[in-house]
């Protein structure tokens, strides 16, 4: 099939039905379409060929769409991204100094260097400097005892919870009261997850409440999925989005406590689960 | 307590224009089967890159954008690794299309479907396409004669 290339004629008529043609163009073309015959002929059959373009187009919505099409845009995993979570709020601190302020402190901190210059110049050697290490330093934090805990009753069949889903009001009661944090039961049922239950632990010497999801839609069928939540705050008030061994670890802070998702590390949705639950928790 | 905006998950939003997504797809490729691997393989690069999609405009518009280009790469190594084969965006007569629009020569079909049917405007169109508003212009007024043509041999044919 040859097209051949439309006369200017053409094309300002092609512009004019679809409204693109300028404020003089358009005068001129109305003009041509109530004067000139041809014009209008071709006018017409402009639109007559829009009209049947859009019915044979609208007609092809109609055909079914391959169910393996649908079925693969469904199932694809989403890229990690990083998620903004709810922050604990920062005092602001406007610091703008004044110039006198600022020769006032050049004074200061010129006095306090040479005062200081004075007195170790005056200081007796001493034969060694005695290394101070911190005392009890570990590597293991509170967080360790969260993950170990989650990897401990994630491979639980039938004691998974320590509390069942259907003592809803009972589990509210007992973590609120162990943790002092108040919380609601997320429902995560948008993101493939059924709640089991809840527990009740310690890590690093402060009670932690844990609700316990599986995964029952989705990749990863049958993972479990811990929300917990406690008084103890992690170093620098800042939220943490980790993988340690083979387990990943999303927290946020409020002023109030510190929430954490944990599953497994090849969960990719935890940051997702996690925007989730902070909403509704 | 802060609440985090609510994540939009592009995976819902291409499962409701995939049948819009593989009527361009068509256009461009003018059979079902590559269109399908075209839809496909679109779609797993905006779930890829969605966190690009910054929610301002038509979804669709970066989507067709980026299908243009695949489909214009794709052609492109086609073409080298056979050099009779035809340009893209013309649906090789072997192919016989289901839908008349779809065998519209030169990506006179895309042009048409942009402006006329997803009322895009000529440029917005034109940059989807990757080609100047006059060539854009000048496809749309020459798919406009050849379907007004076409679609009376077609209803001829019906009769």
């Amino acid at each position: 099939m040859s097209t051949a290339q439309p006369s200017p004629l053409e094309l300002r008529l092609s512009a004019y039905v679809d409204g693109e043609a300028g404020e003089h163009d358009r005068h001129s073309v109305e003009e041509l379409l109530v004067n000139d015959p041809q014009a209008r002929a071709l006018h017409d059959t402009l639109k007559r060929g829009a009209d049947i373009g859009r019915q044979a187009f609208d007609d092809m919505l109609k055909e079914p769409v391959p169910l393996d099409l649908v079925r693969a845009i469904r199932n694809a995993p989403l890229p990690r991204r990083a998620v903004r979570l709810p922050q604990a709020p920062r005092p602001s601190i406007a610091f703008k100094p004044s110039a006198p302020r600022v020769f006032a402190a050049c004074l200061l901190f010129f006095a306090l260097g040479s005062g200081a210059g004075y007195m170790l110049g005056n200081r007796p050697a001493t034969p060694e400097v005695t290394a101070i290490s911190a005392p009890g330093a570990s590597s293991r934090d509170w967080l360790d005892d969260i993950i170990a805990q989650y990897r401990l009753y994630a491979r639980q069949t039938n004691h998974l919870a320590e509390i069942p889903a259907e003592r809803a009001a009972d589990i509210l009661e007992w973590l609120t009261t162990n943790t002092g944090v108040g919380f609601r039961i997320p429902d995560l049922g948008d993101s493939g997850l059924t709640f089991q239950g809840a527990r009740l632990f310690t890590a690093g010497g402060t009670p932690v409440g844990q609700l316990l999801y599986r995964r029952t839609d989705g990749e990863g069928d049958g993972d479990v999925i811990a929300i917990s939540f406690t008084k103890t705050r992690p170093d620098g008030n800042r939220s943490i989005e980790e993988i340690r061994n083979d387990t990943g670890l999303v927290t946020w802070v409020t002023p109030l406590a510190t929430y954490m998702v944990i599953g497994p590390s090849s969960a990719a949705d935890l940051d997702d689960i996690a925007a989730k639950a902070a909403g509704l928790i | 307590m802060n609440q985090p905006n609510a994540s939009t998950d592009i995976r819902r939003d291409l499962v409701a224009l995939l049948p819009r997504l593989r009527r361009f797809a068509l256009t461009l490729t003018g059979g079902a089967p590559e269109a399908d691997e075209l839809v496909r393989d679109v779609a797993g690069r905006a779930i890829q890159k969605s966190h690009h999609w910054k929610g301002e405009g038509r979804l669709e518009n970066w989507l067709f954008s980026m299908m243009r280009s695949t489909w214009a790469d794709e052609a492109k190594k086609r073409r080298r690794m056979d050099p009779d084969l035809v340009d893209a965006g013309c649906a090789p007569e072997s192919r016989k299309p289901s839908n008349f629009v779809v065998s519209l020569p030169d990506g006179l079909a895309s042009a048409f479907l942009l402006v006329d049917v997803e009322g895009f405007t000529y440029s917005e169109a034109a940059a989807i396409l990757g080609i100047q508003p006059d060539l854009l212009a000048t496809r749309l007024c020459a798919a406009r004669f050849d379907l007004a043509t076409t679609g009376v041999r077609t209803s001829e044919r019906r009769a």
